[in-house]
């Protein structure tokens, strides 16, 4: 058998406490599905079964998430629900959890102060924020809609999802601004430690919402455009 | 075109040894963002270039029988991709001509750090980087201060078209393209004062 990536692919038989000790970042993939921690020794099969999360599409991301690209046509059996709802949690996430939290370790690190420019980095960052939730608020009213109006076999003409995925490099890069700006102009901390785990949280969360919108552009785009291929030859 | 945050670099290797080791040295290159992938086959690579086209690609001559860097650019509509070939032995000079680059695994880290920067470097924007006009910094302390492209064309006498070719230029240079991070830049490096700030 020829190995396929630079890491081997994971199987349905495979252990998930291994899945989770060999890539901690599949954690997150993991709480996204809906699975809670302590499956202790069951397999991947077993444990996505108990949790009614489909197996299928929960390894095709989690190899994904690791190799950074997807044979798609070899794995046709991905369930677009799950997709969504997997998608939709990391939305939450990033919303209501991560960007939330990086915000309070910023004002803890770093006081508002108006004799300097932390309440400009605040006010960035408040920018930023409002742009990743109107960015998300879109796929999932536009998008998101559109995609479950296709599986109940609405015919649809009015949005293509060839529109969609423009979104991405904006927000990417709005982020790295903000990484910069704090890296070269932050004002002197009162508590230098608060600070710099705010920017470690700030690199991971690039990391991460690069990893979700890769997802999106080369899982959920593709079984998209299967579905409309399918709703077309139908009608 | 957008500039590039990061540089995609696929390394097309068999031996997982090689291809790890050649991805060690690209993450230690100073400066140099990349998001790097391995593919160990033909059809993995080809599934790989249709999510990303890859700014560099590291390949082994060999890779997939033999592998031919002119075919490769045209199948993939992929002409700016930098072809970069892995060499293990001597490579015949015919072949390795056909190439953009040529990485040996006896180079030192010097070596393929040079090669590889020199590949991703876009033309001549190294130097002037940072180095701001007065012009620019007029125009910045305008901006900050709330004027309109065309309130800021009025009071330097030039036209808008030329704020607007200032702006975007201030722009490429910081790598700062809002106006929140604007003032930031202009604060801290005095260009405005704090009070002159309205919030």
């Amino acid at each position: 058998m020829t190995s396929v990536s630079h890491t081997s692919r994971y199987l349905p038989s495979d252990k998930m406490a291994a899945l989770i000790s060999d890539h901690y970042q599949l954690i997150q993939v993991m709480s996204r599905f809906g699975i809670p921690l302590g499956f202790g020794d069951k397999s991947v099969e077993q444990t996505c079964r108990e949790n009614s999360v489909d197996c299928e599409t929960f390894l095709t991301v989690v190899n994904f998430v690791l190799d950074g690209f997807a044979n798609y046509e070899a794995a046709p059996e991905v369930s677009i629900e799950s997709l969504l709802h997997y998608l939709r949690q990391s939305h939450i996430y990033f919303l209501e959890y991560f960007l939330p939290a990086i915000r309070r370790k910023l004002l803890e690190g770093m006081p508002l102060r108006t004799d300097d420019v932390s309440f400009l980095i605040i006010k960035f960052f408040d920018e930023y924020m409002r742009e990743v939730r109107t960015h998300m608020e879109y796929e999932e009213k536009t998008v998101f809609t559109y995609v479950r109006s296709l599986i109940e076999g609405e015919e649809r003409s009015d949005y293509k999802v060839s529109t969609y995925s423009d979104h991405h490099d904006q927000v990417g890069s709005k982020l790295k601004e903000l990484k910069n700006l704090i890296i070269k102009y932050c004002p002197e901390s009162t508590d230098s430690n608060m600070l710099n785990d705010a920017l470690y949280d700030i690199f991971r969360c690039e990391e991460e919402l690069e990893s979700h919108c890769h997802v999106e552009d080369c899982l959920l785009v593709p079984a998209i455009v299967r579905l409309e291929k399918n709703s077309r030859s139908a009608s | 075109m957008p500039r590039k945050e990061k540089t995609n670099i696929v390394i097309a290797e068999s031996s997982p040894v090689l291809a790890a080791g050649f991805a060690q040295c690209l993450r230690r290159i100073p400066g140099l963002q990349a998001n790097i992938l391995e593919v160990r086959t033909s059809a993995d690579l080809r599934e790989c270039v249709k999510s990303a086209k890859p700014d560099i690609l590291l390949v082994n001559p060999t890779f997939g029988g033999i592998f031919n860097p002119e075919g490769w650019k045209d199948d993939n509509f992929s002409p700016e991709t930098k072809i970069v070939a892995i060499e293990l032995g001597k490579l015949n000079p015919a072949t390795a001509a056909l190439f953009d680059e040529v990485i040996s695994v006896i180079d030192d880290m010097d070596t393929i750090s040079r090669r590889i920067t020199n590949l991703c470097t876009v033309d001549g924007s190294a130097e002037e980087k940072d180095s701001l006009t007065l012009r620019e910094k007029e125009i910045i302390s305008l901006v900050v201060r709330g004027l309109t492209n065309q309130e800021i064309a009025d009071k330097l006498f030039i036209s808008i078209h030329t704020v607007i070719t200032h702006r975007r230029n201030i722009a490429r240079k910081l790598e700062i393209h809002s106006p929140t991070g604007l003032t930031i830049y202009a604060i801290v490096n005095k260009i405005v004062d704090i009070s002159d700030i309205k919030i």
